[in-house]
């Protein structure tokens, strides 16, 4: 959760409706109309107090003894009313960072701050309404507690003598002066049962409160682990999917050389048995009988080249090296967005296949790196011949690698540069640089 | 419905806008500002008037110069209607605004007499007059007597404007004195002076040696306290300095003016019948029982004047000053025309005139007070020949005693400690010390 913004504990996104995580909804329900009940009842009780002070003729002694006029007759109830419906208004707004909160909250107070003024501070329970929405809120414990100190605080200030004096309060006890002593005290007792109510109230809500908030937390953890298991089901089955394939080619390799290899071998093979029975019988027949393997020997290179044609790589199977390197070069950079800048040297026509092989496949996994592990956004892939050698070097503007752990890809390029007798190196400090040096075989006797 | 309901409410902007208009509906509907927006084609305007006269003395003239107001009034206000409720009495009077207050149905200006000021301005009922004051240009507080006007203020606020008031004064018995030989006494005599006529005329008359003339009665030790320049309590009635050399001065000065009587408790009766030679009063009652037109004639017997009160020996000839006010409410609607008609009420001098007509009290305007125009009707109402640089001189050098809630209950407690060391034989300073600390308790626990 990141620190400015809030959020609040949902109360209606469990899957069914009786949940626990509903229940603070509607306690927080319960207390607001508990406090707009306890508020009708202290304004209606000094309504007729103050009514029966102007009957009985001690309304100046009243007013000496308040030392301030109250609002009158109709207009307390209607004011503490208006004032209670704009407090449960901002209650209901939601906020979604700090700042909010504490404005909100320096609102509701000054709201409150007038309900109980009016009511002459004889009931300061609005303070847990306060508390009980603060609380609904994921804020972490430090920032929890200083809020609801900061709230018990102004609270505390509220009753204090000095606010009587600045905001002309009648205390509650004054007004209700007017009851004989029993009526009072049962008033007063049916008060503070009301406000012991509300307080119970808030504990409910409280414990309800926490209770569901931890057992969206135990929800969360379960679908966490369910997201896990899939998860490794997913990897497992990728793996299995690999295996398949790679014992699918392995089967496919093993009848192809069965089928090429295995049958031209079987036939030289014959053929030099019989030419071995009829080197001494008849030299003449055996030239001709090797000559006929000859034959065979040059098919079967025939089929093995058709067969390792068919592993090559895609592009390169239609396309020389030159025009398979820009495909690969144009395909990535129009499916990636990556600037990828290319320099291919003239002359590089009359590579062998295992060559043109490992350069490609050098270009496409340096290009795949690149972007997969370094984020670049601008590749430069140079080719250049000097003598007999052939040298790359592909540079990233990526985040490069500090400490470089040979993986697969690498491993891979390295053993294929073995192969052709090159050199690999490389360096992850400014982007990723890959250089690699790969003789090249001059003259190919193999034409006829 | 609840769906549209539920619409509005959704977007949080929106209930906040609902929140802030409701917040601005309570204010308004406390504030009572509302009043003011809705049009009227006549505007109304609420006085708040006891019956009778301030200075408890029936004359038949409740309304009249209340009523020449208002006309005065809409004149220049045609489109207000200026009503107020007659028939409440005086006693009754500071109940029934207390209950208009809880209410909410206060007259929108009242008048309030200067013992309720302060408590009704402590309570917050009156609006503070000081910004009115200094936006009008019209208005100048210098064509009040000072005293007079001060006696509004509290703290530095003016509450009230004054209306009417009326300075006590010592009433003289001008036959016993010419019969004596003893002339008027000076404007600024002393309590030496006081004491020294009061032996003289303290005697016998009828030769049989009971005595049956005296010099002074209904003389308290208010009176002996306020003209030794004694500031008894603090201005919140909070404490109380009883220990001052003032008030011993003063309660020695009693003691004595007493001991002149040899025992006798005399009375305002005693006055009234023509043997006491002094007896302090409100010029109002001078101006009531000297007035032709008053069948009633109290003091008929005798002849009689009114002069300055004796000054004591730290002290000056300083009269007390009874003021009634005129406040407007806190919450009015209609301040500016309630401004304007209190403003009628209290400095114009065509109404304020009337006062000498209608009301026995007199004009806080200086002007009018001390106008030939004044002076020549106090001598067609009293047929004698005042002195009004008498009043002048008790108008100027007047004060009005603190008044803070709980005054009359203070002051009560001092009575009894007065009488208290005027009866014991005891050494006057150690009493004054146990007294203070008694009446400083009081105060505390009252609280």
């Amino acid at each position: 959760m990141a620190d400015k913004s809030l959020e609040l504990y949902r109360d209606n996104n469990a899957e069914d409706s009786t949940s626990i995580l509903q229940a603070p909804g509607l306690i927080f329900l319960e207390m607001k109309l508990l406090n707009l009940l306890i508020l009708l009842f202290i304004t209606i009780i000094s309504v007729h107090a103050l009514r029966g002070y102007s009957m009985d003729g001690s309304a100046l002694n009243f007013l000496v003894g308040a030392g301030s006029v109250p609002f009158f007759s109709w207009k307390l109830p209607v004011c503490v009313a208006i004032l209670s419906v704009c407090l449960l208004l901002l209650l209901s707004i939601p906020c979604n960072n700090h700042p909010e909160l504490v404005g909100k909250i320096i609102l509701e107070y000054g709201i409150a701050l007038g309900i109980c003024a009016l009511t002459g501070f004889g009931y300061t329970g609005i303070v847990m309404l306060l508390l009980a929405d603060t609380m609904r809120y994921r804020i972490d414990w430090k920032k929890r507690i200083i809020y609801v100190t900061a709230i018990c605080i102004a609270f505390l200030a509220m009753s204090s003598n000095h606010m009587y004096n600045l905001l002309h309060v009648i205390p509650l006890s004054q007004m209700w002066a007017y009851y004989r002593q029993d009526v009072r005290s049962s008033l007063l007792s049916v008060l503070d049962m009301l406000s012991l109510l509300n307080t119970l109230v808030f504990i409910l809500y409280m414990v309800v409160l926490t209770l569901s908030q931890t057992s969206e937390k135990e929800r969360i953890l379960r679908l966490n682990s369910q997201l896990q298991n899939a998860n490794r089901k997913l990897e497992e089955y990728a793996q299995e999917q690999v295996r398949m394939t790679e014992t699918r080619e392995r089967n496919r390799l093993a009848r192809e050389i069965h089928d090429t290899l295995g049958h031209s071998l079987t036939g030289i093979i014959t053929g030099i048995e019989a030419c071995i029975m009829l080197m001494d019988i008849a030299p003449e027949a055996t030239k001709e009988q090797l000559r006929a393997i000859a034959k065979v020997a040059r098919n079967g290179i025939t089929d093995v080249r058709h067969s390792v044609n068919a592993l090559r790589p895609d592009a390169l199977e239609t396309l020389d090296l030159e025009a398979a390197i820009r495909k690969l070069v144009e395909e990535s950079e129009s499916s990636t967005g990556v600037k990828i800048d290319l320099v291919f040297p003239e002359g590089l026509q009359d590579l062998d296949q295992d060559e043109e092989d490992v350069l490609y496949r050098i270009v496409q996994e340096s290009i795949t790196n690149a972007i997969r592990h370094g984020k670049a956004t601008h590749i430069d892939v140079r080719m250049e011949r000097v003598d007999n050698d052939l040298r790359i070097r592909i540079a990233d503007n990526g985040k490069g690698c500090e400490d470089i752990q040979s993986g697969f890809g690498l491993h891979h390029m390295q053993e294929r540069i073995d192969m052709l007798k090159g050199t690999l190196s490389y360096s992850g400090k400014d982007g990723f640089v890959i250089e690699a040096v790969v003789p090249i075989r001059v003259v190919s006797e193999e034409e006829s | 419905m609840k769906s549209l309901f539920n619409d509005f409410m959704d977007s949080r902007f929106k209930r906040l806008v609902a929140a802030t208009i409701l917040v601005l509906l309570s204010v308004i509907l406390m504030s009572g500002i509302y009043q003011k927006w809705i049009p009227r084609k006549e505007k109304k305007l609420t006085i708040g008037v006891f019956a009778g006269s301030y200075w408890d003395i029936e004359n038949g003239y409740y309304y009249r110069i209340l009523d020449d107001a208002i006309k005065e009034f809409q004149k220049e206000y045609p489109e207000y209607e200026v009503t107020y409720t007659s028939g409440i009495l005086k006693s009754d009077y500071s109940e029934w605004l207390a209950e208009k207050m809880l209410q909410g149905d206060v007259p929108d200006l009242f008048f309030v007499p200067g013992d309720d000021l302060l408590t009704f301005a402590g309570i917050g009922a009156l609006r503070p007059l000081n910004n009115l004051i200094s936006l009008d240009r019209e208005f100048d507080p210098d064509v009040f007597y000072p005293s007079v006007y001060l006696s509004g203020q509290e703290n530095g606020i003016q509450f009230a404007l004054p209306y009417e008031c009326a300075p006590n004064m010592m009433f003289v018995n001008k036959t016993i004195l010419d019969r004596e030989g003893i002339p008027l006494p000076d404007p600024d005599w002393t309590w030496e002076d006081f004491l020294e006529i009061c032996g003289k005329v303290t005697h016998s008359t009828d030769g049989t040696g009971v005595i049956n003339q005296y010099g002074v009665s209904g003389y308290s030790w208010v009176d002996a306290f306020s003209t030794n320049g004694v500031g008894l309590f603090d201005e919140e009635g909070r404490s109380c300095d009883f220990t001052t050399p003032q008030i011993g001065e003063a309660i020695s000065f009693l003691e004595r003016l007493q001991a002149g009587n040899s025992g006798y408790n005399v009375s305002g009766r005693d006055f009234s019948n023509g043997n006491v030679a002094f007896q302090p009063m409100m010029f109002s009652e001078y101006r009531a029982y000297k007035s032709r037109e008053l069948s009633l004639k109290k003091y008929s017997g005798f002849e009689w004047e009114c002069i300055t009160m004796p000054a004591g020996p730290s002290g000056d000839n300083i009269s007390r000053l009874d003021t009634l006010h005129v406040a407007l409410s806190s919450r009015t609607s209609q301040e500016h025309a309630a401004w304007e008609l209190m403003k009628l009420l209290t400095t114009d001098k065509k109404i304020q005139r009337e006062i000498f007509d209608y009301s026995e009290g007199i004009s806080p305007l200086k002007d009018i007070t001390e106008s030939e125009e004044t002076a020549d009707m106090i001598l067609e109402g009293t047929g004698t020949a005042f002195n009004m640089d008498t009043l002048h001189r008790a108008m100027e050098k007047s004060v009005t005693a603190p008044r803070f809630p709980g005054y009359e209950e203070a002051r009560e407690q001092v009575s009894i400690a007065v009488r208290s060391i005027l009866d014991s034989n005891s050494n006057v300073q150690m009493e004054q010390i146990i007294w203070n600390r008694t009446i400083n308790n009081y105060l505390k626990t009252r609280r």
